[in-house]
């Protein structure tokens, strides 16, 4: 699930954001040059409605103009929109917007710019806007009173309006309009081929699929200007050429740095920054009431004991090199306030894991593994192959239930494969008891909060948990607009879920980046350096 | 007349083969579990409305049938469709990534054919001798070694020396042709030096075995005792005379050209083929898949036809 957009789009952690040397403009600072990034990750369209990848909306987030931005401290600042305020209790938004913009071919870029995108939106967000359709909820309708003045105005007055503008890309009205045809299919046709019409900090001037992005200093740009004239995106699709590319000074830093290499690469002179990320991975039980097969894994003590009998220590250790945490909840620490710190992982404790299930009455067999309603407590859990980390997080979980007398088989599937059977048959979640996987979260927690709502089978819901309580609560949280209410909202969520356990969470992975002696300012975050917070990365990184 | 018909039985079963390839490529795909809609749909807020859009986008709301009668009229008018994926014709992504995998398989494949001859012809003519068995056992490793180790270590080797990722500089500004040249063709060493010491060892072995048959022939004896030299023996009579299973080999390297060599070019980051059909099993973007080995089927067809035509020029005995 991680790859994609908004499951990616996640980021947000912490209140802190490591800078890796002084702070962009310092005395002695030289501008100019082009920066050179390696990732492992990729762009897979330049448009906007089509793209999933995250960091495709990374680049967006350079070339397009948005209304809102994170600050360093993760709180929402002035971008596009100089300032904003709610108004007819909190169902109108009112934005002012930059005034004497122009996008990169000259044309000017206004608040008009803006409603026209809310509302091509709107109208197509059943075909060729989907992509942006968890963006525009709740919108009824979006107009520019002038050049400069943006106003929104809202069904119902929900709480997070800027959590959501702080995705959505302002698109050029003069050469977006030109494609909607087909009822908005065409939107998702245009290729938006580089160089791109854009208002962002950078002009994104070349794009090759799976090898460069590269990006040029945009002259026109409103706001503070880049020190840098360049900066590219190169993908590697081996780790081994990449951190040899690096040591070879071929690119002149990583997006991300596999933990094998951390120390190489702090050897060899380079700078690494090692922040808590929001990525997560987890052990996913199937929740679904309906569950046909294995009933047993509904049941809350058997879920406990479960989680009693996951060693995230070692898992840390030997899978992640000791760069993660202990995961506890579906929203991330790093997320800052909106991670409710009363929860903490369960003990590593066999003994009680065994003394769960005892009490439950499901004895071990002459094989040690235990029978639980007339069959064996034995089942395949599905591991994505796309998530690096899961084969050998399983060979850690395997030997532990075993001793608990669980027996588990890994079932490696690609991820389209490993969706399609664990949400089959036609979306009624009937194929699968465990799953291992991961969630990378967003800042604003409503995302990760709805995919254990009812509404996302068939959609983001992989542990196929579905609870009125609980959807009760979510859809009160998006309408509660006071930020304190609504937190106490979140909070009482994820003791729920952590209490009904359709995931058990594994380990938090932190973000860690590398980058050459010669440069400074390039900010890692928990969503990495490159990233969908905000600009600041590179616009502040500059050479020695 | 015995000939016309050699080619036209040729050329007719060739294009059956083709026909039949496109239809269990358009089913196989289908048979593997999930789908592009399931991958796509996936976005908050998701609803059944927008899996149908993308079913009836995508075609996928018709029976199979149907689809492939589809499929079979796009083709005849020669659209390989739009891939699910990125939305782009299949052909112009086919395109992009071809022209990127042709030099580098093609200098590898070339290098392999070239050392491999030259190798096994040693190994023949210095049959029972250090030269033969040292020969035969560094070609035997190579073609034992698995291709992305091999590629790993070269990367280990030659950091700092050579390219080790990507096919180009793309950080140059504006760089003149021949600036160009020389980036690419640098960057094109390690991963073509991968796939012909890989694929050289297969060329030493099939040549050394043909030419050791013929070697053993009376007229390449009546040849020693005319005096010729060896070259001229090997040039005109042995090599020549062991050529049919040479050039099947050739034959069928050059029809996989067109399929890439997905390890070396996911070790060297080359954005090739053979990734862009990786990317596009995971992502079930069937118009890219069923284009990808349509043109890998007419390829590798094309090449054996070709080689089946050369044997009848190679080996008049074939036709009788």
């Amino acid at each position: 699930m991680q790859k994609r957009r908004l499951a990616t789009l996640a980021l947000g952690a912490a209140i802190s954001v490591a800078v890796f040397a002084a702070a962009a403009g310092g005395s002695g600072a030289k501008s100019g040059g082009t920066f050179r990034i390696g990732t492992s990750s990729g762009i897979d369209s330049l448009n906007p409605y089509v793209a999933f990848n995250q960091d495709a909306y990374a680049t967006f987030q350079y070339i397009y103009p948005i209304l809102v931005q994170y600050d360093d401290n993760l709180h929402f600042a002035p971008f596009f929109a100089r300032s904003w305020k709610a108004s007819n209790g909190g169902k109108t938004w009112t934005f002012k917007t930059q005034p004497n913009a122009k996008w990169s071919d000259g044309q000017p870029l206004t608040a008009a710019d803006a409603a026209w995108t809310i509302n091509t939106d709107i109208k197509y967000q059943g075909s060729g806007a989907a992509n942006e359709a968890g963006l525009i909820a709740h919108i009824t309708r979006a107009e520019a009173s002038n050049p400069t003045t943006l106003v929104v105005h809202y069904k119902h007055a929900p709480g997070n309006v800027l959590g959501q503008f702080q995705q959505f890309f302002i698109l050029p009205k003069h050469i977006w309009s030109k494609h909607t045809g087909h009822k908005g299919a065409d939107l998702k046709t245009f290729p938006n081929n580089a160089p791109i019409v854009g208002s962002g900090p950078f002009k994104l001037v070349k794009f090759q699929k799976n090898e460069i992005a590269l990006f040029q200093r945009n002259g026109s740009y409103w706001g503070k200007k880049p020190q840098i004239d360049a900066f590219g995106l190169r993908q590697f699709s081996n780790d081994d050429a990449m951190i040899s590319a690096l040591k070879a000074h071929e690119i002149d830093a990583l997006e991300t740095v596999p933990a094998t290499a951390i120390k190489s690469l702090r050897r060899a002179g380079f700078t690494i920054s090692d922040v808590r990320g929001l990525d997560q991975t987890d052990f996913i039980i199937n929740s679904n009431p309906k569950k046909k097969k294995h009933r047993e894994l509904l049941s809350l003590k058997v879920k406990e004991a479960f989680a009693h009998a996951i060693d995230r220590k070692q898992i840390i250790d030997v899978v992640f090199l000791g760069t993660a945490t202990p995961a506890d909840s579906i929203i991330p620490a790093p997320t800052g306030p909106w991670h409710n710190p009363n929860l903490k992982p369960e003990t590593f404790d066999l003994r009680l894991a065994n003394t769960i299930l005892d009490k439950l009455g499901y004895k071990k067999g002459s094989d040690g593994i235990r029978v639980a309603k007339g069959h064996k407590m034995s089942y395949d859990v599905i591991a994505p192959t796309s998530v690096g980390s899961i084969t050998r997080t399983f060979q850690i979980l395997q030997p532990d239930f075993k001793k608990i007398g669980v027996q588990l088989r890994e079932k490696a599937l690609d991820a389209t494969a490993a969706f399609d059977l664990m949400s089959g048959p036609n979306g009624k979640y009937q194929g699968f008891d465990l799953a291992m996987w991961d969630w990378t979260a967003l800042i604003d927690p409503d995302f990760m909060l709805s995919v254990t709502t009812c509404a996302q089978y068939g959609g983001w819901s992989d542990s196929a948990f579905c609870d009125k309580t609980y959807d009760r609560m979510y859809s009160q949280q998006q309408l509660t607009p006071d930020q304190n209410k609504r937190r106490q909202i979140v909070w009482k969520m994820q003791k729920y879920l952590y209490d009904h356990r359709p995931y058990i969470w594994l380990a938090n992975d932190d973000a860690v980046t590398a980058v050459s002696p010669k440069w400074t300012g390039f900010m890692n975050t928990p969503q990495g350096p490159f990233n969908e917070l905000n600009i600041s990365s590179l616009t502040s990184v500059h050479q020695k | 007349m015995r000939g016309a018909d050699y080619v036209i039985k040729r050329t007719a079963f060739a294009v059956l083969t083709v026909f039949v390839a496109l239809t269990i490529n358009f089913a196989l795909f289908r048979l593997a579990p999930g789908s592009a809609v399931s991958n796509l749909s996936r976005v908050p807020h998701a609803t059944q409305e927008l899996r149908q859009a993308l079913k009836r986008q995508f075609g996928l709301d018709k029976s199979k049938g149907a689809q492939y009668v589809l499929y079979l009229k796009q083709l005849v008018h020669g659209n390989l469709g739009i891939s699910f994926e990125n939305q782009q014709p299949v052909s112009h992504n086919l395109w992009i990534a071809l022209k990127n995998t042709l030099p580098m398989v093609l200098v590898g494949t070339l290098f392999a054919i070239v050392l491999g001859t030259l190798t096994g012809v040693i190994a023949a003519w210095r049959r029972g001798t250090l030269a033969e068995s040292a020969t035969v056992t560094t070609a035997l490793s190579f073609y034992s070694m698995p291709t992305h180790w091999l590629g790993l270590m070269l990367v280990i080797l030659f950091t700092g020396i050579l390219p080790t990722g990507g096919m180009s500089n793309d950080f140059l500004i504006n760089p003149s042709f021949w600036t160009h040249i020389r980036d690419v063709a640098s960057h094109m060493v390690l991963p073509s030096l991968t796939l012909g010491l890989v694929l050289y060892g297969e060329y030493t072995l099939i040549v050394r075995s043909a030419m050791l048959e013929t070697l053993g022939e009376d007229y390449i004896l009546t040849a020693r005792a005319k005096g010729l030299t060896p070259w001229t023996i090997i040039r005109k009579h042995a090599l020549r005379n062991a050529m049919l299973p040479i050039v099947t080999l050739v034959a069928l390297s050059l029809g996989y050209i067109v399929a890439g060599a997905i390890l070396i070019e996911t070790v060297f980051s080359w954005p090739g083929i053979g990734r862009a059909v990786y990317d596009a099993v995971l992502q079930r973007d069937y118009p890219m898949l069923q284009g990808a080995f349509l043109l890998l089927t007419v390829s590798v067809v094309f090449f054996n036809l070709l080689a089946d035509l050369l044997y009848f020029k190679l080996d008049p005995r074939i036709t009788s």
